[in-house]
């Protein structure tokens, strides 16, 4: 392992003190003088079109400022996959139809929120009901009615990819199984509500504080969709309360709160109920996976066909990117020598799901990992066996997609299968108790550039003064994961300062460099990060200069900068304090600022990632087998994240996953009746508690990614995948029950056993 | 959040909160600790045009025990303080867990064990146990007092028999004979905090001969808490042998009526129900041998 | 009509008049601008709006502002006892990285302060029911549960 002063230790977050005291500061936390809230109405039918908006009487109320619907806004569609214009099918506000319950048909603006409340009721819509279609199978049939006019069908997205002769594939295996997964909707459920305020400032530029993990990508649409600029719009992001891929669009609150500013004149506030974010909030893709896969006698791969519909609900939202990697991941951490796949995006009329914590990763991993116990059953061997013999290795090309370069997959399955004394426990488990493994592989970030950005991806500036402190900026935004942290800890690191030297601001698109794609795809530590090592090595650069020149020697040395002290490798006694020699750079330039830019933008990567994170986990459960109640007793887990940057902050991330793994697996879903979403709070949407989790173990295989910066990679996302597979299979190792329809329920366990006895 | 707006009233005194209910007329809603009321305000499934608020009538707090009398647990008695309340721990372990696997700490704080029932959600935890003792409320107005049999006391989902004026002002518990004993037993989705989707409350009395009384009463699966009698007349007089427990439950199964809803699918819960309601058997039938 | 009240919130006396139908949640947040006690989901579920009244922790979304007239509330801006120096809570909850997007953290620490004036040396069992009306989607609770302990036995030694 590399040797490290400040990367790999337990610093605790830049924004930890700020946050215990209840002093870091929230979107919803912010009220401006002579601020107007707002408040959205939503449709309370899943389909239908708008006959008539009357809006009279909401206006006629004293204290509403505004009022407004689809007709008073630009007809300007929005989305994020920018290259591709036709996957853009939303509108800020309702034009013509709605599409869920929950599509934003109008909004009202006044002086205080019991009046915004009293207005929305006073909007008298008049629809006409038009079908409703609420599974795959509905709106993809024959002459079903098309929920875009643009897309008949309903089928928005096609995305295929193939590789080997998968026909001659299954032609060579001795054993090939197909099953049909059914995955679910959860949610994302971040703490904080979602909330945006605008101002518009007296020179007629917008500033839009929001809970977003996409500044920039906000502000781009925000710009598009007002008809405005994009220098006009300043998107500043807050503290964020929790996102997990729920806060990645342009959305119609930051929309409405950004049009009703520049109408009144006076800052507007919009926060969403928890009712709100659970009636119409975005969900994870629900899926319906057909896989199909070829193994030879010894358990080696030969050929996997995978055929996945996405339930996409109304819109595209981050749809295309779901279709997209989940026929990717399909093909990860296995060799499968043939391969094909097909996804389909197809809309419904419910509400949009959309990205969340790992991205297609979870549902294609679920189908993957259970088969793959599946086949190990049905061929004898154990399924740690049957996962090492086929496993990616480093060096390994997937045809078209991605060169894995470092890889620690093997050794995380043969670590947490020894932490887990699988061997011995696989057998001698007492009735009702299972253990099950399931593993994962994710991205560090995409590569595809859907936003059509003329950026780079991401971007860091570095400022250096002579009190021996730096100034970093970048527009990289902290939503909880620790990434201001993490970016601190490697300019410390580089530059051989302390973290107090450093000081950073970040996310506003109006100050910070241009560009960052945001908080998504796990992709900040290791694309920001490069960002910053290379403004961090740009400086070290002129320090170096500068020294040299000022030590005259006649040897010209290997520089470094170590212990707040710029010198010689190797010699400390002729060190100068960093602070001084940023000085004499000055000086040596008239003044100038010593300030150095650095930039990121993966190169020659393939189509997906530069660098894949690998994993493996092993749940023990108990099951009461008159229940059918699962409790999880224990997790281990082995993962490759390259450099750990900050422990306590990957452990965080991994306790993280394994509470939306559990959830996901066991607890969490939407209850839906014909397009209504019945479960809208935290007492019917069972996310664990503190009493759920189970104890836990890990352990941080140690690699080192070439691409990364400082050699890390991701740690956040893709350990959102191996939870389920992994409870799933101890569950059927305990009871029988093998779970093809996510999420296990006490009732289809017992159902199970019922039938099975 | 935003809740709809009404008048507010905190009187001090029992007779001042009557006189009040009786002023205000139907729009008048009483407040004790907020945790249902507040939901289904700012929900927009209650508008009421008055809150009378309950929490500032002293008399209405005390919890009392009394070996002959029972217990009285007071109207605006907090379930925090019920679940850890030294007399209803050692007599009443079953009421006290009950309290206690309300929600969660915070409500525990806030709610009371008179709101809980006065709510009269068909899975309120506190019901079933109460219910399977015997307990009355006890019930005042300005026009008078009466005590009513808690099985006569919940109507329909969120429907008592509380009419126009009246205030539930205590329930009152029978003192725990000898050889009685007492089990809560429930189950829901979620792991450990959640709403029941089941629940159970059993007493039994053991003599010699064996089980000479029992009452067991299930919630969450029909439309009030409902006694268990096919059960009952199962156990009734006999030795609590696992035959004639596990018989017990599936009687109890096959009367109760649950529906399907957000929380779980009635053919589950009927299920949920035999193995409760052995469970609940099971361990009522161990506590009283002990007595 | 607006009642006229006196709250007292961590030690200084606020007078304002309040609407009857409007919670401590928003009094603290919107008249009073004191911000680090958050709304998570207004039914008492999530626990980010959790306060201390007469030293119990109750959740303020289901609290009228009219129904603490004259007890002490104690909001997590009143935890630290000075600009520079944290709470034993607030201190463990930074060291053990028990705060990641913050949003839950400051209820957290209420209850865990409500857990901490009734049980000085709780288990780790007794941790997890203290939190048990909390929810938090980042941390998977482990390092909170972590941070409370730490906090327990910090706070016995002092």
């Amino acid at each position: 392992m590399e040797q490290f002063s400040i990367v790999g230790k337990d610093v605790p977050r830049n924004d930890a003190v700020a946050k215990a005291r209840g002093a870091a500061v929230y979107t919803d936390d912010m009220t401006l003088p002579g601020m107007l809230f707002g408040k959205i109405l939503r449709s309370p039918v899943p389909h239908a079109r708008i006959i008539n908006i009357d809006t009279s009487k909401a206006k006629a109320l004293p204290g509403v400022k505004s009022v407004i619907t689809g007709k008073d806004i630009p007809k300007v569609k929005y989305g994020n996959w920018r290259l591709f214009a036709d996957t853009q099918d939303e509108y800020a506000l309702a034009m013509d139809k709605v599409r869920f319950i929950g599509d934003e048909v109008a909004a009202v603006a006044a002086v205080d929120k019991e009046t915004a409340q009293e207005a929305v009721e006073l909007i008298d819509v008049e629809y006409e009901e038009l079908e409703g279609l609420y599974d795959v199978d509905a709106t993809t049939k024959e002459g079903a009615p098309a929920i875009h006019d643009y897309c008949p069908g309903n089928v928005s997205v096609n995305r295929k990819i193939e590789y080997g002769d998968v026909e001659k594939g299954f032609g060579e295996s001795d054993y090939i199984r197909e099953d049909t997964f059914e995955v679910h909707a959860v949610s994302h459920a971040y703490l904080e509500p979602c909330s945006a305020l605008a101002q518009l400032d007296l020179d007629g530029r917008i500033t839009l504080w929001t809970s977003t993990q996409v500044p920039y990508i906000v502000q781009c649409l925000l710009a598009s969709t007002l008809g405005m600029r994009e220098n006009d719009v300043r998107v500043v992001k807050p503290f964020v309360g929790g996102g997990f891929g729920g806060k990645m669009e342009l959305r119609t609150w930051e929309f409405c709160a950004a049009f009703m500013s520049k109408q009144t004149g006076r800052p507007v506030k919009f926060t969403l109920s928890r009712e709100e974010e659970f009636l119409t909030g975005r969900r994870r893709h629900p899926m319906t996976l057909h896989s199909k896969v070829g193994f030879k006698k010894d358990g080696t791969l030969v050929a996997k066909d995978l055929r996945i519909v996405l339930d996409g609900g109304a819109y595209n939202a981050m749809g295309p990117t779901a279709t997209f990697l989940c026929g990717n991941f399909g093909a990860m951490l296995y060799r499968y020598p043939n391969y094909r796949f097909h996804g389909q995006h197809a809309y419904t009329n419910k509400p949009p799901a959309s990205a969340m914590r790992g991205f297609g990763a979870p549902q294609s991993l679920y189908a993957s990992e259970i088969q793959m116990n599946m086949a190990a059953e049905a061929l004898g061997i154990d399924p740690v066996e049957m996962r090492l013999k086929n496993a990616q290795v480093s060096g390994d090309k997937i045809p078209d997609v991605a060169t894995i370069s470092s890889c620690g997959f093997k050794e995380s399955i043969e670590a947490v299968a020894r932490m887990s004394d699988w061997k011995r426990r696989r057998k001698e488990l007492k009735p009702g108790q299972g253990i099950g493994i399931g593993c994962y592989s994710f991205i560090s970030g995409g590569v595809f550039n859907w936003f059509n950005t003329q950026y780079p991806f991401s971007a860091a500036e570095v400022r250096a003064f002579s009190d021996g402190t730096v100034h970093l900026l970048s527009m990289a935004s902290d939503i909880g994961q620790g990434c201001d942290t993490a970016m601190k800890q490697m300019l410390a690191e580089e530059l051989g300062l302390q973290m107090k030297d450093i000081r950073i601001t970040t996310a506003d698109t109006a100050t910070t460099p241009q560009a960052d794609l945001g908080a998504w795809g796990s992709r900040v530590t290791l694309m920001v990060g490069n960002a910053v090592l290379d403004a961090a090595r740009k400086i070290k650069e002129q320090l170096f200069g500068a020294l040299s020149a000022r030590l005259n020697a006649n040897v010209v040395y290997e520089m470094e900068c170590k212990n707040g002290m710029v010198q010689p490798k190797g010699r400390p006694k002729k060190a100068i304090p960093f602070g001084d020699v940023v000085a004499m750079v000055q000086k040596s330039k008239r003044g100038e600022p010593l300030i150095a830019h650095g930039y990121y933008t993966p190169r020659d990567k393939g189509l997906v990632t530069p660098a894949f994170g690998f994993g493996a986990q092993i749940a023990l459960v108990e099951v009461d087998r008159e229940t059918g109640k699962v409790e999880v007793e224990q997790m281990w887990t082995a993962h490759d994240c390259g450099t750990v940057i900050n422990p306590k902050g990957v452990e965080g991330q991994l306790a993280g996953s394994i509470q939306m793994g559990l959830g996901y697996a066991l607890s969490e879903q939407f209850v839906m009746q014909d397009g209504k979403t019945l479960n809208t709070n935290f007492l019917d949407y069972k996310m664990p508690t503190a009493m759920d989790m189970p104890p836990s173990a890990v352990e941080h295989i140690d690699t080192y990614e070439p691409e990364g910066p400082l050699g890390a990679k991701e740690c956040g996302e893709g350990l959102a995948s191996p939870t389920a597979p992994a409870i799933s299979d101890a569950v059927y190792h305990a009871t029988g029950y093998r779970c093809k329809d996510l999420p296990i329920t006490p009732e289809k366990i017992l159902n199970s056993m019922e039938e099975g006895a | 959040m935003t809740l709809p707006k009404f008048e507010y009233f905190a009187p001090e005194s029992l007779d001042e909160a009557q006189q009040l209910l009786l002023d205000q007329g139907v729009g008048a809603h009483l407040l004790a600790g907020g945790t249902d009321l507040l939901v289904k305000m700012n929900h927009g499934l209650l508008k009421p045009a008055s809150v009378i608020a309950l929490k500032h009538i002293k008399e209405l707090e005390a919890i009392t025990y009394d070996p002959k009398e029972g217990l009285k647990i007071g109207a605006t008695a907090l379930l925090a303080d019920v679940a850890a309340h030294a007399d209803i721990r050692k007599h009443y372990p079953a009421i006290a867990a009950g309290a206690h696997e309300t929600a969660n700490v915070q409500i525990r704080n806030m709610g009371t064990v008179a709101g809980n029932l006065c709510n009269a959600a068909p899975s309120a935890d506190n019901a079933p146990t109460l219910l399977a003792m015997d307990a009355e409320v006890e019930i005042k107005s300005a026009t008078g007092e009466r005590r009513l049999p808690l099985d006569q006391f919940f109507k329909g989902p969120g429907q008592n028999a509380l009419a126009s004026g009246e205030i539930l002002t205590a329930i009152h518990v029978p003192a725990p004979g000898s050889g009685e004993g007492v089990s809560y037993q429930h189950i829901s989705a979620r792991g450990k905090v959640d709403i029941s989707a089941v629940c159970v409350g059993v007493m039994v009395h053991m003599a010699e001969n064996g089980c000479d009384d029992v009452r067991i009463f299930l919630g969450a699966v029909a439309p009030v808490p409902m006694r268990a009698a096919k059960a009952e007349a199962l156990v009734r007089g006999k030795q609590l042998t696992e035959e004639t427990i596990e018989a017990a439950g599936i009687a109890a199964m096959e009367e109760s009526q649950p529906i399907t809803d957000v929380r779980s699918s009635a053919d589950y819960r009927k299920k949920m129900v035999a193995v409760l309601t052995r469970r609940a058997l099971a361990e009522a039938r161990d506590r009283a041998l002990k007595r | 009509m607006k009642h006229p009240i006196e709250l007292k919130i961590n030690g200084d006396i606020y007078s304002l008049a309040v609407d009857p139908w409007r919670t401590l949640n928003e009094v603290l947040r919107e008249d009073l601008h004191l911000t680090g006690t958050k709304l998570g989901c207004g039914s008492g579920d999530c626990g980010a709006c959790t306060v201390l009244v007469d030293g119990r922790s109750v959740s303020s979304c289901l609290t009228l502002a009219l129904e603490v007239q004259g007890k002490e509330i104690q909001t997590v801006e009143g935890l630290a006892p000075s600009g520079d120096t944290l709470h034993p809570i607030q201190e463990a909850f930074v060291e053990k990285g028990a705060i990641q997007c913050g949003f839950c953290t400051s209820g957290m620490e209420m209850s865990a302060a409500y857990l901490l004036s009734q049980n000085s040396s709780p288990t780790e069992q007794e941790i997890r029911e203290g939190l048990s009306g909390h929810l938090c989607r980042c941390t998977g609770y482990i390092q909170i549960v972590d941070a409370i302990s730490d906090a327990a036995q910090k706070m016995k030694q002092s």
